[in-house]
């Protein structure tokens, strides 16, 4: 061995862990407000949709197709079922995803439980969507019997 | 094998080997290499504080500071030494506050102070606050302070690296080498226990922290890894070492177990009891009672014990009695300390008092070095480029007896001290040709070590060592006691050539280390035996029966221990004085008792009296 | 004056009153890629004789030096402050050195395992690096600005009790080790790292509180916290860690709005 070599650059005495990469943006401290914050506005949207259905006046018995499509006719309650419907979906895919980033051990599995739920949040929010804003109260090939009274309104 | 040169090669990363890097990593390349990652290092169980004369609460000045260092250490201190240390106590403290260390605060938010064992006001009025602390962790937080400070500097550490030679271009060990010749240390050689790869550091300034020895004897407040490496490796590279005979007893170990409870519990007003519950501490220090230097209470508490006032069903305890404190106070105060008596005995400190007994705490004697922690290698010539600092170290500030809370002190100030100073010289000196295999001696005594066929165990032969050093070299110690060790120590040094070791891996093995380990503690404890029989008198730490009073005309020296071939002359360095012209022969090498003055400055020795 | 000795030498001292000697298994989770087992681990049991107060570190010390000297483990206070004997005893993370024996149930076998998370180097021992490269990078020192003051930083004692819980760490890696979070994601910064920076947020002298905040806004920082108290059970001091955690997260979404 020579002492006098010049001194080199020296090898680590051992390899030194190195963090991936840095991801430092807010979206994290969002998604965890979010979930916080929608959390208690659904907590609001979902006991008030229950209220409203289950124990007003007759209660459960009260509900048929009449009854869901009076409730739609109104603005309010179709903004309000908007909202639980989307708030519902973000929070649980939220949830769902942050188990997933937490399980799941290999990349692979992790992208494809990823892109599965991501499939899912959208055909359900999608259609929910589309549900509230075109649903027709008085269809025409309906029974009588089923449809709101306003839908007679101007009959003959 | 790999080779690395550093600037600068700190061999231990407890509080004075992580100070010392602060020091020097800003100015040179600097390497710590440490058997331990830094912050399990011991100095991490210190509990009651740092001592220093801030006046935060009382008036105070560091020349009190350095005569109670003076008088604790019963007159064999280097009052030079002393002096700067309870002088640049202050700045050590206020360093680490700036650094980030969570002192607790007065009410006006400055550094509060606590009363502790020996340290008093106007040279021994009453007690004093002098004691800077972080509740009952203030090692810990320097630990941890000192480390997020390295952090910040980005020191390079080697952890789980063993240090296991010192490499100097004179082979001390084998000749005498003459007055004033230069003797340079080189490098050393290091053994990675992760992968058992052998690493030699080239330096021009290597600084030994490797603190204690608690290891030699059963009862110890010291760590399984305190085994006196640093002290072993000098010595048996013909250096000396000094004063080794003082070993500290602190008194408030838990009893049977030697886990420390703080002095800081009887500053904060605990007190000690008998079997009989009296507080006895009254009968042997009137003026400071319970706060008496360790060295005293630790014999008064051994003393009733050994006349029948002992507490507990076998009457081999006291009693450290907290009870009437109150639980807030404790809580704030003394958290750590209380949940070792919880946890390891089940005792509730609240309602209860503690067992407790003197256990191994400290090595007042060392590496001897000059106040800038440069190694001597005899009375007064100095190893260039080598330095120890701390425990390892014996500067003498501590003379026979160090006081509580000093030995924080010691690793902050001359730590420091010596960091700049290798660091100073490195600047400017050149590397220094290493020998053609420096690591042979280490690869040949580990092969051997792992080939040895079956053979004794280690872990028997250390345990029989730690027995004798605890039934014969303990708090008293008699000439026949101490033969006794001497001749057990001499067969287990036998028994030791024939150890071997199971673990024949590369990887972590922690048993060859553990063999090695052994081989170090074997000869500290010879070291300090010796020494132990050669010291008629006693003083401090050392207490001999056989000669009960301390003896100023014979022994107001320190003792340097050198270990020679034994073919080499007598006196090792040239002027052996008075009654240090002891020569133990053993079969291969000799055991060579010379002396080193002890620099008196201001104070003449007096009585001890507390 | 006579020798008088303590104990004689080779005298065990057994309190009377004490817990007496018993017999208690310890099944070990074994790794050594030296040995015949290679990469695999394995299960290994012993029984040693315990005595009353004897923890599981002097079983393990007992097993070592008496019956299997290439058991590997760290450890070196052997009284909880040193933060080196970390591992997983009956599947919770503890200190060998602080769990006595008869308070784990020496009546059946006790499962003695490394710390999860982390890469098993040999037996007990598994590597430090990754959890001291999160450590590191939170920044753990005080910064501050301006000049050094010639005597110290005021602090009041409410200021001082701020963040005293987290001073008591000793990065022996037990919370980290116990996180589900970590076990599957070995980025995640961990309870040790978030818990040093919380030292220096919220201690009144440093100012470095925005940078650390920062580096833990990471999406593997304290937002990966599922706040399953795993941590908090498992510190050996005592630390409320995953209160300390949630303190940090306070304190980012504070400046963040």
């Amino acid at each position: 061995m020579s002492t006098t070599s010049t001194s080199s650059p020296l090898a680590a005495p051992r390899d030194p862990y190195k963090r991936q990469k840095t991801t430092r943006s807010n979206y994290e401290l969002y998604s965890w407000v979010f979930m916080r914050a929608s959390g208690v506005v659904l907590i609001v949207l979902i006991f008030g949709h229950l209220f409203v259905n289950l124990m007003v006046g007759e209660g459960v018995h009260a509900i048929d197709f009449g009854f869901v499509a009076g409730k739609w006719a109104s603005p309010f309650w179709q903004v309000w079922d908007l909202l639980m419907l989307w708030l519902a979906m973000i929070h649980g895919t939220n949830g769902v995803r942050t188990i997933i980033n937490d399980y799941a051990q290999r990349d692979g599995t992790r992208l494809v439980l990823k892109g599965a739920l991501y499939l899912a949040f959208v055909v359900v929010t999608v259609l929910g969507t589309l549900v509230v804003f075109t649903f027709d109260p008085c269809p025409p090939n309906a029974l009588d019997y089923q449809l709101p009274s306003f839908c007679f309104t101007g009959r003959p | 094998m790999q080779t690395h040169q550093y600037d600068v090669v700190i061999v231990g990363a407890g509080g004075a080997g992580m100070r010392a890097a602060l020091e020097s990593s800003g100015k040179v390349r600097t390497a710590v290499i440490s058997k331990l990652y830094p912050t399990r290092s011991h100095t991490g169980a210190a509990q009651g504080g740092m001592c220093a004369a801030l006046a935060n609460v009382e008036e105070d000045n560091w020349e009190w500071h350095t005569f109670d260092t003076v008088k604790g250490g019963d007159y064999l201190v280097d009052q030079d030494a002393a002096e700067i240390m309870a002088k640049e106590a202050i700045d050590a403290v206020l360093d680490l506050e700036r650094m980030g260390l969570p002192f607790n605060r007065t009410p006006e938010g400055k550094i509060d102070q606590r009363r502790f064992g020996g340290h008093t006001r106007n040279h021994g009025e009453a007690a004093v606050r002098r004691s800077c602390y972080a509740a009952d962790r203030t090692g810990h937080m320097i630990l941890q302070t000192l480390y997020q400070n390295c952090v910040k500097q980005n020191v390079e550490f080697f952890n789980e690296f063993y240090v296991l030679d010192l490499i100097t271009d004179h082979d001390l060990a084998a000749e005498d080498v003459p007055d004033g010749e230069t003797v340079n240390a080189t490098g050393v050689v290091a053994y990675d226990l992760a992968t058992g790869e052998i690493h030699v550091f080239q330096a021009k300034a290597i600084i030994f922290a490797t603190g204690g020895a608690g290891k030699i004897f059963k009862t110890t407040s010291n760590a399984h890894t305190l085994t006196g490496d640093g002290m072993a490796l000098a010595y048996r590279r013909g250096l000396p070492l000094e004063d080794m005979e003082f070993f500290q007893f602190h008194p408030t170990g838990l009893a049977g177990l030697g886990i420390l409870l703080s002095e800081a519990a009887r500053g904060e007003g605990g007190i000690l009891r008998n079997g009989e519950g009296e507080r006895f501490m009254e009968r042997y220090a009137p003026t400071i009672k319970d706060l008496a230097p360790r060295d005293i209470v630790a014999r008064s508490m051994a003393n009733e014990v050994r006349e029948g006032r002992g507490a507990g069903p076998n009457k081999d305890y006291v009693l450290l009695d907290l009870t009437h404190l109150e639980p807030a106070h404790i809580d704030a105060k003394l958290p750590d300390i209380t949940e070792f008596a919880r946890t390891y005995l089940g005792i509730e400190p609240y309602t209860e008092p503690v067992p407790v007994y003197p256990t191994a705490h400290y090595a007042m004697g060392g590496i001897p070095t000059n106040v800038e922690g440069e190694v001597l290698r005899d009375g007064h010539n100095v190893v260039r480029g080598l330095y120890a600092a701390g425990e390892v170290a014996c500067v003498s500030v501590h003379g026979s007896n160090r006081l509580g809370t000093n030995s924080l002190l010691d690793i902050n100030v001359f730590g420091k001290r010596a960091g700049r100073e290798a660091a100073r010289y490195a600047a400017t000196a050149e590397y220094r040709e290493l020998p053609e295999d420096p690591a042979a001696a280490v690869i040949a005594q580990l092969d051997e070590m792992r080939n040895r066929p079956d053979g004794e165990r280690v872990a028997d032969v250390r345990k029989a060592l730690q027995e004798t050093m605890d039934a014969n070299a303990q708090v008293f110690r008699t000439g026949v006691s101490l033969d006794q060790a001497l001749s057990d120590i001499r067969t287990l040094q036998d028994r030791y050539r024939k150890v071997s070791v199971q673990d024949k891996g590369r990887l972590f093995n922690t048993d060859l280390l553990e063999a090695i380990e052994l081989g170090f503690l074997l000869d500290i404890a010879e070291v300090t035996v010796i020494a132990a029989i050669n010291r008629k008198e006693s003083r401090g730490g050392h207490y001999r029966e056989d000669y009960p009073d301390r003896d100023d005309a014979n022994y107001m020296l320190h003792t340097m221990a050198y270990r020679r071939p034994t073919s080499a002359g007598d006196t090792a360095d040239g002027h052996v004085d008075g009654y240090f012209d002891h020569v133990e022969e053993f079969d291969s090498y000799k055991i060579v008792l010379g002396s080193k003055p002890v620099t008196q400055t201001r104070y003449e020795p007096m009585e001890r009296k507390y | 004056m006579t020798a008088t000795l303590e104990a004689p030498v080779g005298s065990e001292k057994t309190e009377v009153g004490a817990v007496p000697s018993f017999e208690v298994t310890i099944k070990l989770r074994r790794y050594n890629p030296e040995s015949e087992h290679g990469e695999d681990a394995y299960w290994e049991e012993y029984t040693v004789l315990a005595h009353g107060t004897d923890r599981v570190l002097d079983a393990l010390h007992k097993i070592k030096w008496e019956h299997d000297g290439s058991l590997t483990f760290r450890r070196s206070c052997a009284h909880g402050i040193c933060g080196s004997d970390a591992m997983r005893i009956n599947g919770r993370n503890r200190l060998a050195c602080k769990t006595l024996l008869k308070d784990v149930n020496p009546n059946k076998p006790i499962t003695v395992e490394p710390i999860k998370g982390l890469p098993v180097i040999k037996d007990l021992v598994v590597d430090m690096e990754p959890f001291f490269a999160s450590y590191r990078e939170i920044m753990p020192f005080l910064i501050t600005s301006g000049n050094e003051p010639s005597k110290e930083r005021l602090q009041s004692a409410e200021q001082r009790e701020r963040f005293d819980d987290t001073t008591k760490c000793i990065l022996c890696a037990a919370c980290t080790s116990s996180c589900p979070v970590f076990w599957t994601d070995g980025q995640y910064f961990g309870p040790a790292a978030i818990v040093n920076a919380h030292r220096f947020i919220f201690d009144s002298r440093d100012e470095g509180a925005a940078q650390r905040l920062e580096i833990l806004n990471d999406k593997e920082g304290v937002w990966r916290c599922r706040t399953t108290f795993n941590c908090t059970e498992a510190c050996p001091r005592g630390i409320e860690v995953t209160k300390a955690i949630q303190e940090v997260k306070r304190a980012m979404i504070t400046r963040a709005f």
